[in-house]
C-alpha cells in the first residue's frame, strides 16, 4: 500500500492550514458559548481527555488498528491547529466528534469508494457524554460488544459459530474448521455466508 | 461484487493488518460492515498503545509551535435537538456569567486556567428567604460550620471578621464536600479535589479544573448568622 501514518498525518497538517482538505465543520455560529462549566486549559489536556475516546470510536468503525491509529492522528491534527478561543469540554468534544466523522468518511471514499461505517448521533452520545461519569472506557467498545451480540444471537448455530471462532476468538480458519469438524474449504464458504447473513441482519437493525 | 476484494479485506482485519484497498460496490458494504462490526467487538482489542498515544503528542506539540493564530470554528448551532443538547442548555444562564470573562481566553496558552476571574458565581435563588445556619456565638473568628438547608447544602466561615459562604457540592460531579478542619479547606471525597474555604479551587487530578465553589450570600443580624437561600426543605 505504501499509506504511512505519517504521510497521512502531513497531509492533513497541510490541509489544516489552508482550510481545505481537512474540511472541519465552518464557523457558521461565533457567537454561540453554550453549556459545560467545565474549561480545558490547554490543548494537551484536550488531548489526554480526547484521544482515548476518538481512538475507540474510530476502532469501532474500523476494526484495524493501523487505520484506527492514522484516523485518530488525523483528527487531533486537523482539529487542535485552529484550536483556540474559550470553549466548554462539550463545545470541544462536539467539535472533535464532527471532525472525526469528516474524517472517517474520507477515510472510506479514498480506500474503498464506498461509505462502509459513519459516524452516527448516537456515537457523538458517547463520545460527548452529558455527565463526565461515563468513563472513556465504555466508548465505542461497549456499543461494538452489543450490536455484535445482538446480531450473533440472531443467527443459525453454524454461522453463528464460525463468526464467534474467527472474529471474537482469534482462531484460525484452519482451527475454526477443526473446532466445527468440517473442511477448511468448508469453513471458509460458511464464514462468507455468515457474513452475508450477518450484513442482512445489521441492515435489518438498522 | 469484488469477492477477492471482500476476501482479502476480511483476513486483513481477522489478522490485525491495515485492509488493503480496492474498489467495493454496494452489494460488498454490508458484509464490510458486519465484519468490522465483528472485529470491533473483539476483546482487549479497542484501547489505543502507549506509544501511539505518546508518539501522536510529540507530533501535535511540534504542530502547536508553529501555529497561527486562527479562532476556533465552532460545530454548528447547538440547538438540533439531541437529548444531551436539551440537558445541556439548562445550564445555559448558569454558564453564561462566567463566559464572558473567559472568551478571550486561548486554549493554546500555558496560562494556567483554574482561577478564572469573575468564573466564581453567586447562588441567587429566584424564590429566596434568609435562613439562619449559625449562631454568631458559635461562629467566632477563624470559625467553620456545615449547614445543611434542605435545598442547599454548603459552610460559612468567619475569616478576618469577614462571613462567607459556599456551596457545599463539588463542582464535578456533585458529591458532598468534607469540611478539613486542620487543613481548613473543603475536601471532595469522590476525586481527591479540594477548594479553599472562600470556594477557590486548591487542588484536583482532573483534566479539567473544576470551577469554583459557588457563594451565598450572608448577612449576620440579632445575633444569628443566615444565608440567602431557597425556602424548604423540598420533600
Amino acid at each position: 500500500m505504501g499509506r504511512t501514518g505519517r504521510g497521512r498525518a502531513a497531509a492533513a497538517r497541510a490541509g489544516a492550514g489552508t482550510g481545505g482538505g481537512a474540511d472541519v465543520p465552518a464557523a457558521d455560529a461565533p457567537q454561540l458559548r453554550v453549556v459545560s462549566g467545565e474549561f480545558y486549559p490547554d490543548w494537551e489536556a484536550v488531548y489526554r481527555d480526547n484521544v482515548d475516546r476518538v481512538y475507540r470510536l474510530m476502532f469501532a468503525k474500523v476494526g484495524n488498528r493501523p487505520d484506527a491509529e492514522d484516523l485518530t492522528a488525523e483528527v487531533f491534527l486537523a482539529a487542535l491547529r485552529p484550536l483556540r478561543v474559550s470553549a466548554s469540554a462539550a463545545e470541544v468534544r462536539a467539535y472533535l466528534f464532527a471532525t472525526a466523522r469528516t474524517v472517517l468518511a474520507g477515510h472510506w471514499r479514498r480506500t474503498l469508494g464506498r461509505e462502509i461505517t459513519r459516524l452516527t448521533d448516537d456515537d457523538e452520545l458517547e463520545l460527548v457524554p452529558a455527565d463526565d461519569a461515563v468513563s472513556s472506557a465504555a466508548v465505542g467498545s461497549s456499543a461494538a460488544v452489543g450490536r455484535a451480540a445482538a446480531i450473533l444471537a440472531e443467527l443459525p448455530e453454524l454461522y453463528r459459530r464460525i463468526l464467534e471462532l474467527r472474529f471474537l476468538d482469534s482462531c484460525s480458519v484452519r482451527e475454526a474448521a477443526a473446532a466445527l469438524g468440517v473442511s477448511v474449504a468448508y469453513a471458509k464458504v460458511l464464514q462468507h455466508r455468515a457474513l452475508r447473513r450477518a450484513a442482512q441482519l445489521l441492515e435489518v437493525n438498522r | 461484487m469484488s469477492a477477492r476484494g471482500v476476501r482479502r479485506f476480511v483476513a486483513d482485519l481477522l489478522a490485525g493488518r491495515r485492509p488493503r484497498s480496492f474498489r467495493a460496490d454496494d452489494t460488498d458494504v454490508g458484509p464490510l460492515r458486519a465484519a468490522i462490526t465483528l472485529r470491533a467487538a473483539r476483546p482487549g482489542s479497542t484501547a489505543p498503545g502507549d506509544e501511539f498515544v505518546t508518539d501522536l503528542h510529540r507530533r501535535l506539540a511540534a504542530a502547536q509551535t508553529d501555529q497561527d493564530v486562527q479562532p476556533l470554528p465552532l460545530p454548528r448551532p447547538v440547538v438540533d435537538g439531541t437529548r444531551r443538547r436539551l440537558v445541556a442548555a439548562t445550564s445555559i444562564a448558569a454558564a453564561a456569567a462566567a463566559v464572558g470573562a473567559v472568551a478571550d481566553h486561548a486554549l493554546t496558552s500555558r496560562s494556567p486556567a483554574p482561577s478564572r476571574p469573575g468564573g466564581q458565581q453567586t447562588l441567587l435563588p429566584n424564590t429566596g428567604e434568609w435562613r439562619t445556619v449559625s449562631t454568631s456565638a458559635d461562629l467566632a473568628e477563624g470559625g467553620v460550620r456545615g449547614f445543611d438547608l434542605g435545598t442547599v447544602v454548603g459552610f460559612v466561615a468567619r475569616t478576618g471578621g469577614a462571613l462567607r459562604a459556599v456551596s457545599g457540592v463539588c463542582t464535578h460531579l456533585g458529591c458532598r464536600l468534607a469540611l478539613n478542619a486542620p487543613a481548613r479547606r473543603l475536601d471532595c471525597p469522590c476525586h481527591t479535589t479540594s477548594f479553599a474555604l472562600n470556594g477557590e479551587l486548591l487542588r484536583y487530578q482532573l483534566a479539567v479544573p473544576p470551577p469554583a465553589l459557588p457563594q451565598l450570600e450572608v448577612r449576620e443580624t440579632q445575633g444569628v448568622v443566615q444565608v440567602y437561600a431557597p425556602p424548604g426543605p423540598v420533600v
